[in-house]
């Protein structure tokens, strides 16, 4: 007898959620502040990128995270110090909030010797191992069996790190993926998947590239335990992240979550963003975790918009600050290019 | 010196890593319970658990990539393609990500891992299972590639791969897995990017590698009847390339012929002769020419599949020709 | 179209040439790098290979004819064609250079020899494709094909040991695949250039109408007449040129050679297998007297006296009807056992004629040695480019007075013969006795 199929055939989902105002929505006003400066921080970075790249600055591929930035603040808040974070090539955004240098980043846009990789990498290659940033892959789906080696190693040695690889919807249909998981299933690895579900691959909706409306309905067949979740705010990302990565660590289980979020700027800075409509962007600009965390502040810590001012002046401040560095910066060397290509034994 | 098949040799040279290093672990389709495919890894499981043997499903990017994550990580994986055709599933694996994230990540990260299996057409496996993978993976920045050809050669070089720090292309031979050589008792290393003479000679340079190596030997022996006395070098490690041991020998002997394995167009092959007529164009008294496979998929049929390889007659038939012998 | 063959230019100096021997006949096919004739030059005689292929449809050039450089000396194509139209086209299109013995020869190009003030010190480096004398028509000929523009197909070990053994490619036969030349080939070019030209053979005799007193016929001989060898030709021109033009003043000096005799017999029991000879003294000590008297060093023209920068020292070898002179080259600056091999090395090659045209040609100065024979004193005639001769006679002991007392000495005369417009009778005798004086306390060659 046919089965039916574990998931409902619905219509996908293009429209937010409306999230609730309740206090569960958010935390301390330390927190909010704290959270609110760390997204700001995240998207002057990635307007400043913008700016550089249309006045020919920067070149190559660049895509930015804004309207992403809560996940990888909550990200940032859950890793403990053997954990890892491997992720695709919408990545500065981990960077910024994990701890890299503005400068550096800044740098490595503008392909400078300064930059988080020498300038070597790019926008799509960002890797900093001190801030736990493995990764900086920008072959679609190519770093998910990779991010299985990095929690099979740590299960390897008995370690207690967890892995936690981010990927767009978009790597979700690619083979590598399914490789990685039905190992990190196999094997039980530490590790948690993320689907960031910014409901567009490239340009193309999920409805015409993901048979399922729910991506976590494929965990089952990875023996994969699953959480999926709309992003309205860090301190339930923070929450329900978290409980992934305890089930991770503690009971070796990976775990896939999906994120459900939306970007505000094209995939990448030549999209000019023709397959959804203003008033689809402007929906979602009702739930932007940013924007809410800055509403709460201003309603539930009576947060001044001077003082809301101040903070901004003080993060363009910073942003500023990564452009100079990364314009007075040196090119590589032309030796640098024969660097790491081999190790020297 | 004990007389051991290479299987034996490729197989106690991981044993002998494993033993002496935690961090050295193989993974790959049967190498465990099966004790692998070609018996390569007999006895491993018995002897180092099943944490450190890891029978894989038949998933190479998959396997190819955790291998490269854990490498990344400080461990040294030894990957088994049951054969080389199938790491061309997870060749992104190797060229995107082994081969890149040294130098992507400005050094960061290393990328300590073999990959290891047979290369190259076995007997009457057809177009997809017959294929030399050394072009591919030797066109690569960031890849050392290996072909063995000796017990002795592939136990040496095999443990150099394991504690080299770089991603190791390792290529062997399932026709050859049974040839029988000498291998000390002690243990010993033999460096990567060295060629080794395999016959010494004056009238002509056969440099060769891999599966070609007895099939070279064997036209040197058909051209001493005749009086040609042929050089014949086993460049061991394709990439980086023994050039000063080619460009010596042509230097010396004015000829040169390339048997190998593999299609004629874009390849090992290739190098060799650019790297010849660059560096020693005034040393060349014939064209190098090549003997390999003819430039078609290899066919099932056996006349055909014997017409389509590099056979002893033909690599004679070149030696001559160089040579100026008719 | 069938293909004229042209008189190709085998050595550098060459001017004309002479068929010494035809190797093909009409009629006979030939294939591309087969020779086809001997020809004479100013320096050897040389094989011509055919560039061509086809049948031997005429020779234009007869056996012992002089030759100017490009003129046609055969026709080669298919069986069948008119060589005659061929002929008359390449005349026409070449305007082709006449056969000397159908028209006077056109003046040749001054080789630079006959001017004083250049020296070749060594001949320019011949590329092989400039070497190659290109078939003044595109040849049409059958069966095989013609190379286009004269190159020669060798290997890269071929063209390079070619140049470093100074043979032309296009005079080596290719054995390779499509006639390419390979190192086998110029290995064999090498061995052959080795072996000495043969003689020519001897006349019939016959009995003459005379009778003796007893009535027996006196035995007749014909004359015979011998053609001039390029070399004969090129001796008697510039030797004529010579006396001619260069107003010849000679001095000789007697020089007391004991001690160098001395001096030759503790370096050969010193040294193991050395062979110093007299001459080799004598070599050096002009080498270093040379130095002392620049002028001596130089030539003269019209447009000024040149003194050459460096020394070069000419020895004159007799070969086989003529004569050679091989140059040691920076010979001041070279030891007298250095002097005495390359001396001993130029004279065997120039007996086997295998000397290159560059180890002829640059000298500075001459010594002309007729010692073996016997010879006490003679005068020489100074070649033309340079500015003296030195004429070295034999050693024999002589009675002489010294302090009062009659002494044996070995003498030995030497005699400066030189251009009288570059210098005069005292510097003349200077450098003599600047070579006397070397020459009788050896131990300044050494200093």
């Amino acid at each position: 007898m046919v089965l039916p199929c574990a998931g409902p055939m619905t219509s996908h989902a293009s429209e937010p959620v409306a999230p609730g105002d309740d206090n569960a929505h958010f935390g301390s006003k330390e927190d909010n502040l704290r959270w609110y400066r760390e997204m700001l921080r995240i998207r002057r970075f990635e307007e400043s990128a913008a700016q550089a790249y249309t006045r020919g600055k920067i070149s190559g591929f660049l895509h930015l995270y804004i309207g992403q930035e809560a996940i990888a603040v909550a990200t940032k808040e859950l890793l403990q110090p053997h954990d890892q974070v491997v992720a695709a090539y919408r990545t500065h955004g981990f960077a910024i909030a994990f701890g890299s240098a503005p400068g550096a980043c800044m740098a490595e846009l503008y392909g400078k010797a300064t930059g988080l990789v020498g300038g070597i990498g790019g926008s799509m290659h960002f890797f900093d191992r001190k801030h736990q940033l493995w990764g900086g892959y920008a072959i679609v789906g190519n770093h998910v069996p990779v991010a299985a080696g990095h929690a099979f190693a740590a299960k390897y040695r008995g370690e207690s790190g967890v892995t936690l690889c981010f990927l767009g919807d978009g790597a979700v249909a690619i083979g590598p993926t399914h490789e990685g998981w039905t190992l990190a299933g196999l094997w039980k690895l530490p590790i948690v998947y993320v689907v960031e579900n910014n409901l567009y691959s490239m340009g193309t909706p999920l409805s015409r590239s993901i048979p399922v409306e729910d991506i976590t309905l494929k965990a089952a067949g990875y023996n994969m335990a699953r959480e999926r979740f709309q992003v309205t705010s860090v301190a339930e990302t923070k929450a329900r992240l978290g409980e992934a990565m305890r089930l991770a660590r503690e009971e070796s289980r990976p775990v896939l979550v999906e994120l459900i979020t939306y970007r505000f700027r094209g995939h990448s800075m030549s999209d000019p963003g023709k397959y959804r409509d203003k008033d689809e962007v402007e929906a979602w600009r009702r739930s932007d975790p940013m924007e809410r965390t800055m509403q709460a502040l201003r309603r539930l810590h009576g947060i001044s918009e001077e003082e809301l001012e101040a903070i901004d002046e003080e993060v363009i401040a910073e942003m500023d600050e990564a452009v100079r560095f990364a314009e007075e910066s040196p090119a590589p060397a032309p030796e640098a290019r024969f660097h790491n290509i081999l190790a020297e034994s | 010196m004990a007389l051991i098949q290479i299987r034996h040799a490729i197989r106690d040279a991981i044993a002998e890593e494993m033993a002496r290093d935690e961090r050295v672990f193989l993974m790959g389709e049967e190498v465990g319970h099966y004790n692998g495919a070609y018996k390569c890894s007999e006895g491993l499981l018995e002897r180092f658990g099943e944490r450190r043997v890891l029978d894989t499903p038949i998933a190479e990017t998959g396997f190819a990539g955790v291998g490269i994550g854990a490498a990344m990580c400080g461990l040294r994986p030894i990957v088994e393609f049951m054969t080389f055709n199938f790491s061309a599933v997870a060749f992104d694996q190797i060229l995107n990500n082994a081969a890149k994230i040294r130098h992507m990540t400005n050094g960061q990260f290393s990328v300590p891992i073999v990959f290891r299996g047979p290369n190259a057409a076995a007997h009457m496996l057809g177009s997809t299972h017959s294929q030399a993978f050394e072009p591919f993976y030797a066109h690569v920045p960031g890849l050392i590639v290996i072909a063995v050809a000796t017990a002795y050669d592939a136990k040496g070089l095999l443990k150099s791969a394991i504690r080299d720090e770089n991603p190791v292309v390792f290529l062997e031979s399932e026709l050859m897995y049974s040839v029988k050589g000498e291998v000390p008792e002690e243990e010993y290393l033999i460096p990567i990017g060295k060629a080794d003479i395999k016959r010494p000679g004056k009238d002509v340079t056969v440099i060769t590698w891999g599966q070609g190596v007895p099939v070279a030997l064997r036209s040197a022996e058909l051209a001493a009847a005749e009086g040609i006395d042929a050089e014949v070098i086993d460049l061991r490690t394709l990439r980086p390339m023994d050039t000063e041991a080619v460009l010596t020998s042509v230097r010396k002997t004015n000829r040169a012929v390339v048997l190998f394995h593999g299609w004629p167009y874009g390849g090992v092959g290739c190098e060799v002769i650019a790297q010849i007529q660059e560096q020693a164009f005034d040393d060349l008294d014939a064209p190098v020419l090549r003997v390999c496979y003819e430039d078609v998929p290899m066919p099932y049929a056996e006349n055909l599949e014997n017409l389509v390889l590099p056979t002893a007659e033909r690599g004679l038939a070149a030696i001559r020709a160089v040579t100026y012998r008719r | 179209m069938a293909t004229v063959v042209e008189l190709p230019r085998l050595t550098d100096t060459m001017e004309e040439g002479v068929i010494a021997k035809w190797r093909v006949a009409v009629g006979d096919k030939v294939k591309r790098g087969q020779v086809i004739a001997e020809i004479e030059t100013d320096k050897a005689t040389m094989e011509f290979e055919s560039f061509d292929a086809g049948v031997v449809l005429q020779l234009v050039a007869t056996e012992g004819e002089t030759t100017a450089l490009g003129a046609a000396i055969a026709v080669v194509g298919k069986p069948g064609e008119d060589a005659e139209a061929a002929l008359a086209a390449w005349r026409g299109k070449s305007g082709g250079v006449a056969p000397a013995a159908e028209a006077p020869k056109a003046e040749a190009p001054a080789p630079k020899s006959e001017a004083p003030a250049p020296k070749a010190e060594v001949a320019p480096e011949v590329s092989p494709a400039v070497a190659a004398p290109a078939p003044a028509a595109p040849a049409v000929a059958a069966p095989a094909p013609v190379e286009d523009g004269g190159r020669v197909p060798a290997s890269p070990l071929a063209r390079r040991l070619a140049r470093e053994n100074d043979l032309a490619l296009t005079a080596i036969r290719g054995s390779g695949p499509h006639g390419r030349v390979i190192k086998a080939d110029i290995v064999s070019a090498i061995e052959a250039r080795s072996a000495a030209p043969k003689a020519a053979s001897g006349a019939a005799t016959v009995t003459s109408g005379a009778v003796d007193r007893r009535g027996r016929p006196f035995v007749s001989a014909p004359d015979r007449p011998v053609k001039l060898s390029q070399m004969r030709k090129t001796i008697a021109k510039r030797m004529t040129q010579s006396k001619r033009e260069i107003p010849h003043i000679t001095l000789t000096i007697p020089i007391v050679m004991d001690r160098v005799a001395a001096m030759r017999a503790e370096i050969s029991q010193a040294i193991e297998g050395s062979k110093i000879s007299f001459n080799d003294f004598v070599v050096l000590a002009v080498a270093r007297a040379l130095r002392e008297h620049p002028r001596v060093n130089g030539a003269y023209s019209a447009d000024g006296i040149v003194e050459y920068g460096d020394v070069h020292v000419g020895v004159a070898v007799a070969v086989e009807d003529g004569l050679v002179v091989p140059v040691v080259r920076f010979a001041d600056q070279k030891s007298i056992s250095e002097i005495s091999a390359e001396i001993r090395d130029l004279g065997a090659r120039a007996r086997s004629r295998t000397l290159r045209p560059e180890e002829m040609s640059g000298s500075t100065f001459t010594v002309s040695n007729l010692g073996m024979f016997g010879i006490e004193h003679f005068t020489a005639v100074v070649n033309p480019g340079e500015g003296a001769i030195l004429a070295v006679g034999a050693l024999s002991d002589e009675v002489v007075a010294e302090g009062g007392a009659p002494v044996v000495r070995k003498i030995m005369r030497c005699t400066l013969c030189s251009d009288h417009r570059l210098f005069d009778g005292a510097d003349n005798a200077r450098f003599l006795a600047a070579l006397k004086r070397l020459l009788e306390a050896p131990m300044a060659l050494f200093a």
